[in-house]
């Protein structure tokens, strides 16, 4: 194996670590705020194991232990979806291509969660997840056996921690605005049907609440589908069931 | 980074703290200067155990040659280290797969031995329902020093095992335990740095084993 020359190296590290910085930040947040931090390593189990010991058992005496549990991907998305309360934290740790973290990202919002994708190779592309930490340049089977993905979430874990001792950092910054419609403020959310009712009418998880809305609009639906609700009313079907 | 030791004093001071960019600023200058120090011992511990990598990979790729199976082990991250490298032994990105078994995932095993024998027999235990001469036995401690890491080491030796040991801090009880024949030392105090610089070792050593086992096992 080599590792990169320092020089190509040093320009992804700077984004890579600017990443970190805005995650760190928003992790010590959510966690302030009582989140539980869920964790999934599809292609590779044993980094979502390693993430989750990192924040509850601190390797440096002192440093309060944090909520984080470790999840098989097999079972993923029903111990997710069951166990997660709103305002936890949906933590992926995989390669861009991964189609179970690409699944349970899709939910996260649905089930009231906030989402963080740490991973490496190429960057996965729009937005998949309310925040992404990538190591660019470098092959997703090599860091994750390299030493670089494990630093990354040792990164992750370290900044956390230094974030909580600015105290006066850790209220939540402003509401997220991604969702305002132009013209209506409320463009439409999320949302995962959880049954079917008489008469088109469907029950679903948005924001990690039930609540029953209007699918007529829509295609014929199915428990695990997900769809696009805008006042009430499904308006766009979005995907099929989690497989 | 640490706080002001008196700081407890003055709680209002970091209370009212409102600087959101300069602390931003300070966490990426601060990930990029690790990933720095994580890059540089990594090169600088594969390029000082060059030759202890070697031979360890050769006696390991005789041992696999004449069918032997590898058994890893580890305490909390290292016992992810031992999962991932069974993995990495297993399911290949390249190479031929090696038989490889991870003796900290079935979690009826670990609690049975903890109950009943003690912690610092929970993979000596299993070395000696398991381990057979010419196996591999392959352990990691950050610190050097876990009891049930070393008693393992001890146990696989008796039986014939070849022994394998990744671990930090130069002088630790693993480096100088006769049983532990090949020995991989990480130079730096940090858990996490060592941690990642075993990951680079472990993935150079299964990548010259891969050589050996190609160049020998054909005529």
């Amino acid at each position: 194996m080599a590792l990169m020359e320092s020089s190509v190296v040093s320009g992804l590290e700077e984004s890579a670590a600017a990443d970190l910085a805005v995650a760190s930040l928003a992790l010590a947040r959510w966690f302030a705020a009582g989140a539980t931090m869920w964790c999934v390593a599809p292609e590779w189990p044993s980094h979502g194991r390693h993430v989750a010991v990192e924040f509850v058992h601190p390797v440096i005496v002192g440093k309060r232990a944090l909520p984080a549990v470790s999840v098989d991907a097999a079972d993923a998305i029903s111990v997710v979806r069951l166990a997660a309360r709103p305002g936890d934290i949906l933590l992926a740790v995989s390669s861009a291509g991964d189609t179970c973290t690409a699944d349970l990202l899709a939910r996260a919002d649905a089930w009231g969660l906030t989402s963080l994708w740490l991973g490496a190779g190429s960057r996965p592309k729009g937005s998949p997840a309310d925040l992404v930490v990538w190591l660019e340049g470098v092959d997703p089977a090599v860091a994750s056996r390299s030493g670089d993905m494990v630093l990354m979430y040792h990164l992750l874990w370290e900044l956390t921690h230094v974030v909580f001792e600015h105290p006066g950092l850790l209220e939540p910054g402003p509401e997220r605005t991604d969702e305002v419609c132009v013209t209506c403020s409320d463009e439409g959310r999320v949302a995962e049907v959880t049954a079917v009712q008489p008469d088109r009418r469907v029950e679903v998880l948005i924001g990690g609440r039930r609540e029953v809305v209007d699918a007529s609009l829509v295609d014929p639906v199915q428990p695990g589908d997900l769809l696009l609700v805008h006042a009430g009313v499904a308006i766009t079907s979005l995907g099929g069931a989690a497989s | 980074m640490s706080a002001e030791p008196t700081g407890f004093l003055y709680p209002f001071i970091d209370a009212e703290e409102r600087d959101e960019a300069a602390l931003v600023t300070e966490l990426a200058r601060s990930a990029q200067s690790k990933m720095a120090e994580s890059r540089g011992l990594r090169s600088a511990t594969l390029e000082r155990c060059r030759d202890g990598i070697d031979a360890a990979a050769a006696a390991m790729a005789a041992c696999f040659l004449q069918g032997g199976r590898l058994l890893a082990f580890g305490n909390g991250g290292s016992a992810t280290d031992a999962e991932g490298t069974v993995g990495l032994f297993r399911h290949p990105p390249h190479g031929r797969s090696l038989p490889a078994l991870s003796l900290v995932d079935d979690q009826a095993v670990l609690t049975a031995l903890s109950n009943d024998v003690g912690f610092e027999l929970v993979f000596a235990r299993q070395v000696i329902a398991h381990g057979r001469a010419g196996d591999i036995a392959v352990g990691f401690s950050t610190s050097g020093g876990s009891v049930n890491i070393l008693r393992a080491f001890e146990e696989a030796a008796r039986r014939d095992l070849l022994t394998i040991g990744l671990c930090g801090y130069e002088g630790a009880a693993m480096t100088v335990s006769d049983a532990v024949h090949h020995c991989l030392v990480v130079r730096s105090e940090s858990v996490h740095r060592i941690q990642e610089a075993q990951d680079a070792l472990m993935l150079e050593l299964w990548s010259t084993v891969q050589r050996y086992v190609a160049q020998n096992e054909r005529p």
